[in-house]
């Protein structure tokens, strides 16, 4: 059984010789990729964000304005879903070959429900922030209560001390 | 789990409960006549009399369950208070306020710190007059 080595280390270690006397003598890292890039073959984006139905060839059956109402339009999206169920059932019984257009008309449904689903991360990920910022903001107000009573405390005790040293 | 993604799942649980209804209900459906003209269908045997009348209606109870609980899980959805714009503009705020009281807190540790220093040089002294006062017997 033929076995491979482990590839060299890329041959640019060299330049690195005298990092520890001098840093600045060495390269600098390369800076962050933007845009698109190529990894093994494949093509990959730094700007992460949902694709749009159209994109994906998806008809959007729930209206796309600036804000959506997601509940109603996760509710509507259930009872159509319900309804397109009960419809294939039917369909089933009385006319079992036109089965397939209904089961494209459930997948589209699903497709739409997990897409409505997936843009609510976003919003979700920035209350997440606000929250951890409205956390952070109460802990450090306790901390600085925290210190002011510590210090009032230290000078009252010093003042004392001073008292009894004198009175002494 | 968050939300978001329970109800992803409860999706995902409603596909999987329909697809296992049609699936039993198509693999357990008894042979029935199709016209007059095709002689009955032989009996079959095994699993007809017990529950195969009942199994439609407990999957179908099973689906509009979790439909039902799909509908909670959205209703029980945090309100989502204006739109982006607010949410950026909010975080803007918090984090203006954040460097505020990250300043102050900054400014009274190190007032904290110069007071505790000084203590200690003066206990340093205090002690060290104790010493020298204290003759050797």
């Amino acid at each position: 059984m033929a076995t491979a080595t482990y590839p060299p280390p890329p041959p640019y270690y060299r330049l690195y010789k005298d990092y520890l006397q001098n840093p600045k003598s060495a390269p600098e890292p390369p800076p962050p990729i933007e845009g698109t890039y190529v990894c093994f073959g494949g093509n990959y984006t730094t700007d992460d964000v949902l694709p749009s139905l159209e994109d994906q060839g998806v008809r959007q059956l729930y209206p796309n304005g600036p804000n959506i109402d997601f509940k109603k339009e996760l509710r509507s999206l259930n009872r159509e879903l319900q309804l397109h169920i009960l419809e294939l059932a039917d369909v089933l019984v009385e006319r079992p070959s036109q089965y397939a257009r209904r089961v494209e008309e459930i997948s589209l449904i699903f497709k739409n429900l997990h897409h409505l689903l997936n843009s609510l991360r976003p919003h979700q990920a920035r209350a997440t922030l606000i929250h951890i910022l409205e956390l952070q903001i109460q802990r450090r107000k306790e901390a600085l209560e925290d210190i002011k009573r510590r210090r009032e405390e230290a000078q009252r005790l010093l003042k004392e001390s001073l008292a009894t040293l004198d009175g002494q | 789990m968050d939300i978001i993604s329970q109800l992803q799942e409860q999706v995902n649980s409603i596909a999987a409960l329909a697809f296992n209804t049609f699936g039993t209900l198509q693999r357990d459906a008894p042979p029935v006549r199709l016209s007059p003209s095709y002689p009955e269908p032989p009996p079959s045997t095994t699993e007809d009399p017990t529950n195969f009348a009942e199994q439609p209606k407990l999957m179908s109870a099973a689906l509009v369950k979790a439909a039902k609980q799909f509908d909670a899980l959205v209703a029980a959805l945090p309100p989502s208070e204006g739109g982006e714009e607010a949410q950026l503009r909010r975080i803007a705020a918090l984090q203006a306020e954040n460097d505020a009281v990250g300043q102050e807190l900054q400014k009274q540790l190190e007032a904290a710190e110069k007071e505790l220093k000084q203590v200690q040089e003066l206990f340093t002294q205090a002690a060290d007059n104790c010493l020298n006062l204290k003759k050797p017997d």
